[in-house]
């Protein structure tokens, strides 16, 4: 009970804190609002603000609890004291009453909005909201501010909504994260109702917020502590500034609407749209360097952290995604291009039904929009209208970007303006207002999903309303809901707090305080799994030696220059690289040096006389990749062998040269290729080089593909079983 | 400020961009670094390994090397076996293994069944055949030929009893009580 009323309290705080942080900025700002639509531009500015603060606060390292006391107290009550200043506008519209519309939308609000909170307050289980959202957000909180995390490149992407939601989880937990994820929901169905009472239609703002706000994907996902509903307020307050500033031109509000705008990108890099948008719209309307530059000062103010957050822990401002202009020993090229190529697809066999899938189908998008927004062709009548035309160039502007990555959520930030758009389009008939509202309301309500949607649709499938007042037990309900949670409780009772553990079990990170490392987003990650793969995976494994012979060399420097063109996984990877003089191998000696590029900092792999691992390129094979070795003295060679695999069998060439900086001379571009072997016993081999990198334990889901080997052979491994749960296996490496 | 103003305006706008651009990826460009040669790793033989593996029917995950006819309730460190229990398992390493079970004939099955003849079997071959007279604990262990497992694959290592008990409370029919079983 008292972790529930904990979860809300740790809620409704932030949110006050949002709300008082906006107030103070509104009374800055001399923007002249009316009632209604202060309340969502305040929370929404104020949560921009407060994002900033706990920002700070990370950076500092001070995330203690009377900190975040401190920060949302001092904020509320300043706001209290401060009398506000009388810049409110008369009412904006103020038609004949529709009691009946009225009342159709306000209960239809009502009825989802209890069905939200409900859901949001419940313990949270949803896969990224418990995984990395939540996850990373721990860490940090754990230690008391940012905190490099090499090995998780979710913590590099933009985190604006996280730092909103960090006083709420530090205070009140998981559910008081998604509670504040519920708050942004309503602010934006407040935004857009708001907003059609700006353009003097309020019924078009109505029909459109109820038609976002009920929305299946809208639903599921604000209830978690995900971040796109978030992302969808926040993009959708930028717009809003920036109309208020279009009226009113006061330069405060276009730094404000910059700032937003920038606040978009720190939430979704996607969002980056949202400022260019902006910044168009800005220099069109003023055409006035000054203007232009106001905006991005406020849009500067909130990217800008980010940007350097990242450059100082990931040496890539825009980590994972610029791994080409700002490489970096955390993120590997290809496996970050081969994940892209994959969320622009998501294994969809026909990318045509896309339309069907994100609106009424969710099988493989993971979500739906619902059914009316098949008729957002219908928008396109709005074209006629000034307003018609903004919402729908910005909306096409934002679905731009969807096409990077398709699954339903990364609709959302479109989806007010399309549905601002339709209803613009069927203004003039209030039946069909209602109609549309009415049939997204009844397709959206969760029973009623399933009679149209895939059965493994993402949604809403639950009132918890027992585990969400804690009158149920929330460890019970965690326990009955998330797999993973007693995975984690297995981990904090058996692993100690030092020791890391790879996860091949895809735990909620957020529910245990140990060091998970995941097989994918990190380099460290990648080669930790191949290493582990290669066992099971002969072509995987040294298969060929390419062999060149070079006759009477005496040199001090040596390299082997790749000189072909691969297209897409076609890499270059190198096991062992070995040099012979008479047929006896040159032993490695510690005055040796060795480079490498791409990929230098993992050279090391190729001179290590493991065949567990290998050097990869981790760039698609081209011209001029090369490997270098500075004997530190004149040696002899006669022969090199470069072990390697055959799991990407492309044609590769090479040329051996030797030389030193800027004169590089050919030596030979001919090669043997011979078939080779693996020396020694390869599941040990692989589990020692986990150990070295300081992985104590592997967790293993039954259904893994390695679990039957660990299983099978614990010996083999050099691991032993030291508990079960969930269908998982935990190991610990011997030494 | 007057000073950057007019450093600022002897540079035209078309080259202020690419430059500023210019010096942004600039930030970019990094020397290759050079490491040392590394410690060299060892390299494992495949001696100390175990060939193959007896399961033990309380093993953590024993049920997922279930093939047919063994209950997944486990009563403490032991499972019925109905007609023709086996297990897979995988063989890792050339070399000479024995087919080796741990298993008991319940005086309560035994007393209506009265003397059995279990089948020992290796990928549904059998390997020997024998008659208990007795109830009790039972031990029965054999070198399996080479021939009939393969390296990296799992065998199927089993037992086939001729007479099945039937319980009267519920009609169901049990074989003999296993405790471990296996290639080693």
């Amino acid at each position: 009970m008292l972790a529930a009323w904990a979860a809300m309290f740790g809620a409704a705080l932030t949110v006050a804190g949002c709300f008082a942080a906006g107030v103070l900025a509104l009374r800055w700002s001399g923007a002249k609002l009316d009632r209604v639509e202060r309340v969502p531009l305040a929370f929404l500015l104020g949560a921009g603000c407060l994002h900033l603060a706990v920002f700070a606060v990370m950076a500092a390292r001070i995330a203690y609890k009377p900190v975040w006391w401190i920060l949302l107290g001092g904020l509320i009550v300043t706001a209290c004291v401060l009398k506000q200043p009388n810049h409110a506008e008369a009412q904006r519209t103020r038609r004949a009453a529709d009691w009946t519309l009225a009342a159709l939308f306000a209960v239809i609000f009502a009825a989802f909005t209890v069905m939200y909170v409900v859901n949001a307050w419940a313990p949270e289980t949803s896969a990224d909201g418990a995984g990395y959202h939540l996850g990373v957000l721990a860490q940090y909180l754990r230690a008391r501010g940012f905190v490099p995390m090499p090995t998780n490149m979710y913590a590099s992407l933009g985190q604006g909504v996280e730092m909103v939601y960090a006083p709420a989880f530090a205070l009140g937990k998981h559910s008081a994260a998604a509670l504040v994820h519920v708050a942004f929901a309503i602010t934006l169905g407040l935004a857009i109702f708001a907003y059609g009472r700006r353009i003097g239609k309020p019924w078009v703002g109505a029909a459109a917020a109820t038609i976002v706000y009920v929305s299946p994907v809208v639903g599921k996902d604000a209830t978690t502590a995900y971040i796109d509903v978030a992302t969808g307020a926040i993009v959708f307050a930028a717009f809003y500034w920036l109309q208020i500033w279009d009226e009113q031109r006061n330069p405060r509000l276009l730094a404000i609407a910059g700032f937003m705008a920038g606040y978009a990108f720190a939430a979704k890099y996607t969002m980056f749209v949202m400022v260019l948008y902006a910044l168009l719209f800005v220099a069109w309307k003023t055409r006035r360097v000054r203007t232009v530059a106001i905006f991005a000062a406020g849009a500067v103010l909130t990217c800008a952290p980010w940007l350097i957050k990242n450059w100082i822990f990931m040496h890539d401002p825009l980590a994972p995604f610029a791994t080409r202009t700002f490489p970096s020993p955390y993120i590997h090229t290809l496996a970050v291009e081969d994940w892209a190529e994959w969320l622009r697809r998501y294994d969809i066999p026909n990318l045509w039904s896309l339309p069907l899938e994100d609106t009424v189908r969710g099988r493989w998008t993971q979500g739906i929009a619902g059914p009316i927004f098949l008729l957002a062709p219908l928008g396109l009548l709005a074209l006629r209208d000034r307003i018609g035309r903004r919402v729908l160039l910005l909306g096409a502007v934002l679905l731009a970007t969807y096409f990077g990555n398709i699954g339903t959520r990364f609709l959302i930030p479109c989806l007010p303006f399309f549905a601002l758009a339709m209803a613009l389009a069927v203004q003039k008939w209030k039946p069909a207002l209602a109609a549309m509202v009415a049939v997204q309301a009844i397709a959206s309500w969760p029973p009623v999903i399933l009679a149209y949607a895939n059965q493994y649709v993402w949604r809403l499938d639950d009132f918890p309303y027992q585990a969400a007042l804690g009158i149920a037990s929330r460890e019970e309900y965690l326990r009955t809901h998330l797999f993973g949670y007693e995975r984690a409780k297995m981990i904090e009772s058996q692993v100690a707090p030092q020791d890391k553990i790879l996860d091949l079990a895809g735990l909620e990170e957020s529910y245990t305080s140990r060091q998970v490392i995941a097989p994918f987003p990190g380099a460290l990650n990648n080669t930790l799994m191949d290493v582990l793969d290669m066992v099971q995976q002969e072509e995987w494994q040294v298969r060929r030696a390419f062999v060149f012979r070079v006759p009477d060399q005496r040199t001090q420097h040596i390299r082997v220059v790749q000189t072909a063109q691969g297209k897409k996984l076609e890499e270059w990877n190198v096991h062992e690289l070995r040099f012979y003089s008479r047929g006896v191998e040159v032993p490695r000696s510690s005055a040796w040096r060795i480079r490498a590029w791409p990929n230098p900092w993992e050279i090391q792999y190729a001179f290590d006389n493991s065949d567990a691992t290998r050097w990869r390129s981790w760039q698609t094979g081209q011209p001029g990749m090369f490997i270098e070795v500075n004997f530190g003295d004149v040696e002899e060679v006669d022969e090199i062998r470069m072990f390697s695999s055959i799991d990407y069998h492309w044609d590769i060439r090479f040329e051996v040269q030797t030389g030193s900086a800027g004169k590089w001379t050919k030596v030979t571009d001919s090669f043997e290729e011979t078939p080779a072997k693996p020396r020694g016993y390869m599941p040990r081999a692989a589990t020692y080089e986990l150990y070295a990198h300081g992985i104590r334990y592997i967790l293993v889901d039954d259904a893994h593909r390695l679990a039957d080997a660990f299983f099978d052979n614990p010996e083999g491994w050099g691991i032993e079983l030291v508990a079960r749960a969930a269908s998982t296996s935990l190991y610990r490496i011997l030494p | 400020m007057e000073r950057k103003g007019r450093f600022l305006r002897y540079i035209s706008g078309e080259v202020k961009i690419p430059a500023i651009l210019f010096l942004a990826t600039l930030c970019a460009c990094q020397r290759v670094p050079e490491y040392p040669v590394p410690a060299q790793r060892p390299v494992f033989d495949a001696s100390k390994i175990a060939t193959a593996r007896v399961i033990n029917m309380d093993d953590p995950g024993a049920t997922s090397r279930f093939v047919r006819d063994i209950s997944p309730e486990l009563s403490s460190s032991w499972r019925w076996g109905f007609k023709k229990p086996a297990v897979k398992i995988r063989v890792r390493v050339e070399r000479q293994v024995k087919y080796i079970i741990d298993f008991t004939l319940p005086e309560i099955t035994f007393k209506d069944t009265g003397p059995v003849t279990i089948a020992f079997t290796v990928n549904d071959r059998v390997l020997d055949t024998v008659r208990y007279a007795q109830a009790g604990y039972q031990h029965f262990e054999k070198p399996v030929p080479v021939e009939w497992i393969h390296v990296g694959q799992d065998a199927i290592v089993g037992a086939e009893i001729d007479k099945l008990w039937v319980s009267k409370d519920d009609g169901k029919a049990f074989g003999f009580i296993i405790s471990r079983i296996g290639l080693n």
